[in-house]
This record gives C-alpha cells, sequence and structure tokens, in this order.
C-alpha cells in the first residue's frame, strides 16, 4: 500500500522524480531546480531523447547524480498541448509502473493546479492495482515498493480535498476489480452477497434476499437460470440516501448481472476462453463497486443499486432448452438457449426495480453478448436506450472518464426477432443482430404501464476485461462502469 | 433483345399508366383503395379500418400510415414515404393468384402519396406488372413519375446483374454488360489483365489469381454538368466467393454469387443519375474477380504489394474483399481527386452479427458524409448504422513482415473480433496521405435469403444501395452553390 502525500513544492534528495511536461515547455520551477541540480542534465536528455511532451512521451534518466544527491531517476512524461483532466491522469498512470521499483517518488506537479495534480495522483493510484493473493510464491523484489509517493503542489490542502474524492472512487473501482478478479470458487453467489455487506460502512442499506423470498416474490426467470447450480442465488438490494430527507426526487436504480460463472448451462459452452467466465458478474461488480464510490465520496443524491447473483451450471436439476418460464412481470418466456441466461437474470431485476423503486432513470450493466465485442471490439461498450436524454449523457460520461460507450440501434423489426410459438418471448433472436435482440428483450421488461421511464443498457462484454495494459487499467478486471456510473451521479443527479 | 436470359421478364420494371378517368374495362380491374386513418370508408358498410390489406369482391382495402401535410414538407417528421411503400407493398400478396394489372385509386391522395404507393408497388411486384394510377391531375404526376421510372429501371439491372448466377455472370461478363451503359451517356473503361499487372493492381490480380476466369476494372464515368470533383463510387465485386484457400463450408455457399452486389449497386446508382441527367459528375471504380480455388490461387501467408505501394500480408484468403477495395479506393482517390469517396461491399460477416438484416453498417472519416448517408438511406428505407472506425495504432494489423496485414488472424480459442471495424480500418489505410471524405458500408447483411424477412428494404433481393446512392447525389451534390 502506498501513502499519497500532497506537499509544498522542494526537490527531494533521493528516490524518483517525475517531471510532468506539456507540450512546448519550458523547464520552470523544480523542473529547473533539478535541471541544475543535475548540472543541465535534463535538459541534455530531453534534447537527445527528442522529448517534446507529447502526450505519451517518456524520458528516462538514471542516477543523474551531480548536486541531486542520491536520485535514483528522472522520469519526464509528457502531457500534450492543453494539460486536462484526463491526460493529467493518464500521465499519472503511465508514471506508476515506472516509479513502483523505488521506496519513494516525488512528483514535479507545482507548475498543475490543484485539480489536475489530484488527477495525476489517481491515474497513478488506479494503474497500481495488483490482484495478488493468489500469488504464494512472489519474490519481493517482482513486487512494487513504492511506499511514499508525494505530489508537490502550490496548494497542498486544495489538492488533498480533491484527492480525497478521486480516492473515495477509486476504492470503488478497486472493489469491483477484486470483484471481477475472484475466481469461481472462491465467489459465488452467496460469498458475493456477503461482500455486498462491507458497504453498509460506508452507509449503504443492504438487504439480501436468498431463494425463499426470490420463489415467493417469484422471480421465475431468474430462478431457471439459478436451479442448476449447487450455490444458491441471491438478489442484493444497496440504497445510498445521500440526497437528505428534503429532497422529494425519486432514486437513479443501477442494475447489474452477477453471474458468477457462466458454462451455458445444459447449452454447454465450448472449452477454449471458457475460464473467462468467472467474469459473466462484471455488470454487478460495476454496479457494486459504483455504490461504494458514490456513498465513499458522500454523493448528495439517492442511488439504489441492485444485483442478480447465480451460477449458471449444467446438471440433473438444470433448466432445459424448451423450457418456458414465468417471469417476476407475468409474461412468459421460453427458453431456447440456456447461454442467453443474462438477459433472464435482468428481466426480473428491471421489472422489481421499477415496481419497488420508481426510478427516475433505470441502468443496467451486463456482460451480456459476444456479438457485442463483434460489433465494436473492446474500445466501446454498447448503449442501448429507450431515451435520448439519458444516452446523451451517458456518452458524455464515457467520454469523459475514458469509458466509452457507443450508441446502438434498437427498433421493432429487431423485436420481432424473438417471438415465441408459445410463449410471449423466446430469450434468443439469433445470431444476426444478436446484442440488439438481446436488448429489446430487456426492454420488454422495462414497464412503461404508467408512462415512460429512462432506461439504458450496456453490453460490456468487450470491455469488462482487458488483455493489456491501459493508461490507468493494468491488464485484468477494468472494473468498467464504475467511474462512468459515478461520473453519471455526480454530473447530473446531484444537490 | 436476342442475347437477353430466358428469366429478364422478371425484371422488367413495372409499367405504369396515369389516368383521369377510368373506362369501362378499367373499372373492371382488381382496385386498390388507400385508406388513411381517419378518413371515411372507401366502400360502403365498412365500420372499421382494417390492420392488415383485405379483399372484397374486387377491392382490395389498403390501410396507408396518417395523413400528411399537402404537399408535405421535406423536413416533416411525418411525411414516411418508406412506411407508404410499405403499405402498397404489403397488398401485393392479398390481391387474388396471378393478378398482373391493378388499377390504384388514388384521387383523394396528394401526388406524393400515390407516387409513393405506385413505387412501393413497383420495387414489391413481379416482373411485368401493370398499374393504371388513378388520380384527379395526371398532368401533373407525369413528370414525377418519369423521374420514378429512372430509379426503378436502374434498381431492376441492378437486381438482374445480383441474381445472375456466377456461371452466367463472370468478371468479364460482368464487365461485357456494364459496357452496355455507355448508351445512356456513360463513358466505360475496361482493365483487363494484362493492364492491371502494368499498372500494379496487385491485390486485385492475387485475389483473381485461383480462377480461370480473370479479373477486370470497370471504370464508369458520368460528367455531369458541374465544374466540381466527382463523387466516386467503388463497389466490391466478387461474382463468386468459395473463400479460395480457406475455402468456406458448403452450406449457404450459393449465397456468394450475391459478391457482387456492392459493384452492382453502384453501378445501378450511376445508370439512375444517367437517366434522370443529373447534374453532378460522379463515376464507379469497380473491381471485379472471382475468389476462386486453383493452381495459382494465392495464400494465406503471401506478400502482396497493392496499388498504393503498400505491402499486405494475407492472413486469410476469405478476407479478398478488403483486397480490391483497397486497389480500388486507391486508383478512386488518385484518378479522380474526389469530392467524396464512398464503397459498398457485402464485406464482413461480423456486419451481420452486429447489425443484423435491418441495418448496413456504415464507417468512415468524416461525419457530414455519413450524417448525409444516414439521411439518405432513412429516405428510402435502406438503413444504415453509424459504427466506430478504430483508432489508429490498432495493433490489430500489424504484420511482423509486411507495412501491414489484410485481417487479425482467427483465435485459438474462438474468442470473437471486431472484423467488420478492422477491415473498415484497413480500408482507410489505402486512402493516400491527404484522404477524401470516405464512407464504407458493409452491406453483408443486405443479401441472401435471409435477409428477406417482413421488415427487409423493398429494393432487396438485390437492389441495396441504388435509391441510397442515388438519393445522396441528389440532396448533397446537385447544387451549384454548396460549399
Amino acid at each position: 500500500m502506498t501513502d499519497i502525500l500532497f506537499v509544498k513544492p522542494a526537490l527531494p534528495r533521493s528516490g524518483a522524480l517525475v517531471l510532468p511536461l506539456a507540450e512546448g515547455f519550458t523547464l520552470a520551477g523544480l523542473a529547473r531546480e533539478a535541471d541544475a541540480a543535475t548540472e543541465g542534465a535534463v535538459t541534455r536528455a530531453l534534447e537527445a531523447a527528442g522529448f517534446k511532451g507529447r502526450k505519451g512521451q517518456i524520458c528516462t534518466l538514471w542516477a543523474p547524480g551531480g548536486k541531486g544527491g542520491h536520485l535514483s531517476r528522472i522520469v519526464a512524461i509528457g502531457l500534450g498541448a492543453t494539460p486536462d483532466a484526463r491526460t493529467a491522469e493518464a500521465a499519472g498512470g503511465a508514471a506508476w509502473p515506472l516509479i513502483a521499483g523505488d521506496p519513494e517518488a516525488f512528483i514535479a506537479t507545482d507548475g498543475l493546479n490543484a485539480a489536475l495534480t489530484a488527477a495525476f495522483a489517481s491515474g497513478a493510484r488506479l494503474r497500481s492495482y495488483r490482484f495478488d493473493k493468489y500469488r504464494t510464491r512472489e519474490k519481493a523484489e517482482d513486487r512494487p515498493k513504492l511506499v511514499r509517493l508525494s505530489l508537490a503542489s502550490a496548494a497542498p490542502s486544495e489538492a488533498k480535498a480533491a484527492f480525497a474524492t478521486l480516492s473515495a472512487i477509486a476504492d470503488g473501482v478497486f472493489l469491483a476489480r477484486d470483484l471481477v478478479s475472484e475466481p469461481p470458487n472462491v465467489l459465488f453467489p452467496e460469498e458475493m452477497a456477503e461482500r455486498c455487506r462491507g458497504l453498509e460502512k460506508l452507509g449503504v442499506e443492504v438487504e439480501v434476499l436468498g431463494p425463499k423470498e426470490l420463489s415467493k416474490l417469484g422471480f421465475g426467470a431468474m430462478l431457471g437460470v439459478a436451479q442448476g447450480s449447487a450455490r444458491e442465488p441471491r438478489v442484493v438490494v444497496m440504497q445510498w440516501k445521500g440526497a437528505g430527507p428534503a429532497s422529494d426526487a425519486p432514486p437513479v436504480a443501477l442494475i447489474g448481472k452477477g453471474v458468477t460463472f457462466d458454462t451455458g448451462g445444459i447449452s454447454l459452452k465450448s472449452a477454449g476462453g471458457m475460464e473467462d467466465m468467472k467474469y459473466d458478474m462484471a455488470g454487478a461488480g460495476a454496479v457494486i463497486g459504483a455504490m461504494a464510490a458514490i456513498a465513499g465520496r458522500k454523493a448528495r443524491a439517492d442511488v439504489v443499486g441492485l444485483v442478480g447473483l447465480v451460477e449458471n451450471m449444467p446438471s440433473g436439476t438444470a433448466q432445459r432448452p424448451g423450457d418456458v418460464v414465468t417471469s417476476y412481470s407475468g409474461q412468459t418466456i421460453e427458453v431456447i438457449n440456456t447461454d442467453a441466461e443474462g438477459r433472464l437474470v435482468l428481466a426480473d431485476l428491471l421489472w422489481y426495480a421499477r415496481e419497488r423503486f420508481r426510478p427516475r432513470c433505470m441502468i443496467d450493466l451486463a456482460t451480456l453478448t459476444g456479438a457485442i465485442i463483434v460489433a465494436l471490439g473492446h474500445e466501446h461498450a454498447g448503449l442501448f436506450s429507450n431515451d435520448d436524454d439519458l444516452a446523451q449523457k451517458l456518452l458524455a460520461a464515457g467520454a469523459e472518464v475514458e469509458e466509452k460507450l457507443w450508441r446502438m440501434p434498437l427498433g421493432e423489426a429487431y423485436d420481432k426477432l424473438i417471438r415465441s410459438d408459445i410463449a410471449d418471448m423466446k430469450n434468443v433472436g439469433g445470431r444476426p443482430g444478436g446484442s440488439i435482440s438481446a436488448a429489446q428483450f430487456i426492454q420488454r421488461f422495462i414497464d412503461t404501464r404508467e408512462g415512460h421511464v429512462a432506461w439504458a443498457h450496456l453490453d460490456i462484454a468487450g470491455t469488462a476485461w482487458a488483455t493489456k495494459d491501459g493508461a490507468t487499467t493494468p491488464k485484468g478486471a477494468t472494473a468498467f462502469g464504475v467511474r462512468l456510473l459515478d461520473r453519471l451521479v455526480a454530473g447530473h443527479y446531484e444537490g | 433483345m436476342a442475347s437477353e436470359p430466358a428469366d429478364a421478364a422478371r425484371f422488367r420494371p413495372m409499367r405504369l399508366r396515369l389516368r383521369g378517368r377510368l373506362g369501362r374495362k378499367a373499372a373492371a380491374r382488381p382496385r386498390l383503395l388507400p385508406w388513411p386513418p381517419g378518413a371515411p370508408a372507401p366502400l360502403p358498410d365498412l365500420a372499421e379500418r382494417p390492420a392488415a390489406p383485405c379483399w372484397r369482391e374486387g377491392r382490395l382495402l389498403l390501410p396507408v400510415p396518417a395523413d400528411q401535410a399537402d404537399p408535405p414538407a421535406w423536413n416533416s417528421s411525418a411525411w414516411d414515404p418508406p412506411a407508404w411503400e410499405r403499405a402498397a407493398a404489403a397488398a401485393l400478396p392479398a390481391l387474388p393468384e396471378g393478378t398482373r394489372r391493378a388499377v390504384l385509386d388514388a384521387r383523394h391522395l396528394s401526388p406524393a402519396q400515390a407516387l409513393a404507393l405506385a413505387r412501393g408497388l413497383a420495387l414489391a411486384a413481379p416482373g411485368g406488372f401493370r398499374l393504371d394510377l388513378w388520380h384527379d391531375r395526371p398532368e401533373a404526376l407525369a413528370p414525377l413519375w418519369q423521374a420514378e421510372r429512372a430509379m426503378l429501371k436502374a434498381v431492376a439491372r441492378a437486381r438482374r446483374w445480383v441474381a445472375t448466377p456466377a456461371n452466367r455472370l463472370t468478371p468479364a461478363r460482368f464487365a461485357r454488360a456494364l459496357k452496355r451503359l455507355e448508351r445512356h451517356g456513360i463513358a466505360v473503361q475496361v482493365l483487363g489483365r494484362g493492364a492491371l499487372e502494368r499498372a500494379g493492381f496487385g491485390g486485385l490480380l492475387a485475389v483473381g489469381g485461383g480462377s480461370a476466369h480473370p479479373p477486370r476494372l470497370v471504370v464508369l464515368r458520368w460528367a455531369g454538368r458541374l465544374a466540381v470533383p466527382p463523387v466516386v463510387f467503388v463497389g466490391k465485386g466478387i461474382t463468386f466467393d468459395t473463400g479460395g484457400l480457406g475455402l468456406k463450408r458448403g452450406a449457404g455457399m450459393e449465397v456468394m454469387r450475391e459478391d457482387m452486389a456492392g459493384a452492382a449497386a453502384c453501378a445501378g446508382a450511376m445508370l439512375a443519375l444517367a437517366l434522370r441527367d443529373s447534374p453532378a459528375p460522379a463515376a464507379a471504380v469497380l473491381p471485379m474477380a472471382e475468389n476462386a480455388i486453383g493452381a495459382a490461387a494465392y495464400r494465406p501467408g503471401d506478400v502482396v504489394a497493392t496499388l498504393s505501394g503498400r505491402t499486405v500480408e494475407v492472413v486469410d484468403t476469405d478476407a479478398e474483399g478488403r483486397l480490391i477495395l483497397a486497389d480500388a479506393l486507391n486508383y478512386a482517390v488518385r484518378a479522380f481527386r474526389p469530392e467524396a469517396v464512398i464503397d459498398l461491399a457485402t464485406l464482413t460477416g461480423a456486419a451481420i452479427t452486429a447489425l443484423g438484416h435491418h441495418r448496413a453498417a456504415l464507417y468512415g472519416n468524416d461525419p457530414v458524409l455519413a450524417a448525409a448517408l444516414c439521411a439518405a438511406g432513412e429516405a428510402v428505407g435502406e438503413r444504415l448504422w453509424p459504427m466506430p472506425l478504430p483508432q489508429a495504432g490498432d495493433a490489430a494489423l500489424d504484420s511482423d513482415i509486411a507495412d501491414l496485414r489484410q485481417c487479425a488472424p482467427r483465435d485459438p480459442s474462438g474468442r470473437a473480433q471486431p472484423d467488420a471495424g478492422h477491415a473498415a480500418a484497413f480500408l482507410h489505410e489505402f486512402l493516400g496521405d491527404d484522404p477524401p471524405a470516405w464512407a464504407h458500408l458493409d452491406m453483408a447483411g443486405m443479401v441472401g435469403e435471409a435477409a428477406r424477412g417482413e421488415d427487409a428494404p423493398l429494393s432487396l433481393p438485390g437492389g441495396f444501395g441504388v435509391r441510397l446512392l442515388a438519393g445522396l447525389v441528389a440532396a448533397r451534390f446537385e447544387d451549384p452553390h454548396r460549399i
């Protein structure tokens, strides 16, 4: 664990020194002092390396010596032409792997304002995440050694306050990454519900529904998915009441798919890549992480999170292709493919969420379809919505936090793909337009009998897991959605 | 015409006769009675407007969408011509079997509404169908119908090319068929294998190498009257796609005779522009090849030098479309310095997985052109959806041995790949250093049996893209004062 401190500018005598520099820079402040202390080594190195301060540009000097004392290295990082929170954060993320081998590092952010300094620190922290609890023989030298990360600021207390908010959000991100990274034998519905209880210490009201309550309520679609597994299903309802008693605005509802492992059920998946299916609960992970972020920074908004937790297994009690189940809404569903189980879980949750909370808007997140990866790859998550205004807000929030969305179409022609011969609908519409017919299915469980409710569905199958490092996301669980949802709430539903 | 194939009648456009009043014989024909909501029943003793067309004593009651302003404002959201076209098309199966001639009673409709219904019938009717259009002002309709006829003729021509089996539509024969467009004032240039070799069309020659029917490049030019750079269409013309050495599975392979639908659409659009004497200069660059298996077929692992000079590592011989388009796009940009270049191709299965059979995928580098294309598509019921172009620096197309590779290799454990996006990113690389406004339409979902569902564009089978492109030119490139 690294301590992150904000201090008045003063050149350090040891450890790593990072110089964030914008395009067209002239060395000033600490950077200039460092150059002087190293007898111009910084200037010479930057010139020799062709360092211009472009975004992502990096130049490292090892053991610069001189009057600089015992600095292990000086790292210059480009901020681009006009540094903003995003570039500062990305630079912080890029800096992390370069300084993590030193016990101490100092960032010369004295030229940046408090907000950008905090963003730089947050980027470094986000990038520092690692999931190493199952490594029992890792050598100390392979672990990061950074104990203290200090950032220079003309207004340290201001930067510290700004960082406190970002740090609460990062806590939510880390929680989601932990949940998504956990192996499926460790993290099953009951255990995941138990971890949600941890949010109570942030002031979140947590309520867990087990199989008895669920069957009494009539969650037929979700229980059909769960019935093949030895692990019992759970629904967790998390309420953050931050708007205060004076507010009568309805809450924002966040709904997450939490299939802790998806074998496909009787419609068994092929073996190749099945291990990825431990992250089929990433939608729920993002909702839980977002609730932690929102509560952690004491957002002045009412937000309710609901996650449906099941394991999809083939067994003697498993649901069969051809079964017809009755959902909580009363609508019947012919199960054609037991591997299209996520939408069955969401169906009951969405209807329940609307009925119980009358939310002002509903956003569901799910690693729902492979088709969305074919459509959009790993750069964007698919956004489906019945409301242009909510869709715009989500697109903008996603762009701000580098969790990018791309709007996909809905329409009657796609809805026809899920017509069933014997029930109200079937649970798959075929490969062509597979993500869209899945979204159409979910839309049938947005209860609009008493008027429009803004709803958006994010298909995050392509963005929940990264196979290579990103600026602030080490490879593995990305926690895609946590920061996006937090930003959405911060931007539009607070105060 | 002696050379016409026996089934040409299938593709004969509908004949339409405008009438101000009906004679005795016409009065006896099956009659279509459009019925907008709220209007009085066109037949006595009918209480309720039916939801679907219904046949009653020689009359077909035809429910049409809500009433419109007359004339409909161009930007009125209430005016939805595709919905009217679709309503008319839905009438055909409700007519008694074997009906070849009918009367459309459009007396109470505006000219635009009457024409939308006639157009819907024309697009959906069997070849040789005849329609008497009964309207109060036939003289007002006549000039408008002339323009419609040009479009319908062009759609019919594209459909015929697409429907022609691959043994009868080889690259050479397709090129010869297009040569006949010269009679409409279109300049046609055909490059054979020798010319392609001399010019360096490495991508097109590699793909066509395995077939006994060598490739062609056909260039169509319509001069127009405006002194501006042309808009250029580029269409994929794979006359049959076996997949090459990366052979496709047998089931459904017959659809691959339609793998030249992009080229057919571009040529059809050129014909539409010529027939209505468009002032806008336009050109089409149509690479044609058969992707076959043969002793000279190109192999996975080959490195091909394309026309642009860039080398490409072949990964999958069944991703041949992007190779021939790479050469054609590069040629189009260099030969024409176009104002805009738009390519149409039945390119990837991924586009079908993404958007199904109801929308074609739209990629590009120019938001204004993309918006214009989307609007043109909505206006004719050939709907598109914008998709993201992968960012430069996406490592998917990095090759160890050449400038780039043609596609990402298949993941050994079967993980999904955004192949439609990769294909678009690949094509983007061949637009030169100063790329013009460019749009790429992946219309793979618009061919084959699966595409012909109840909500399919009426121009299917085979005519997708003709009205879209011709409509785009009319809306965007014919105004001499545009900026």
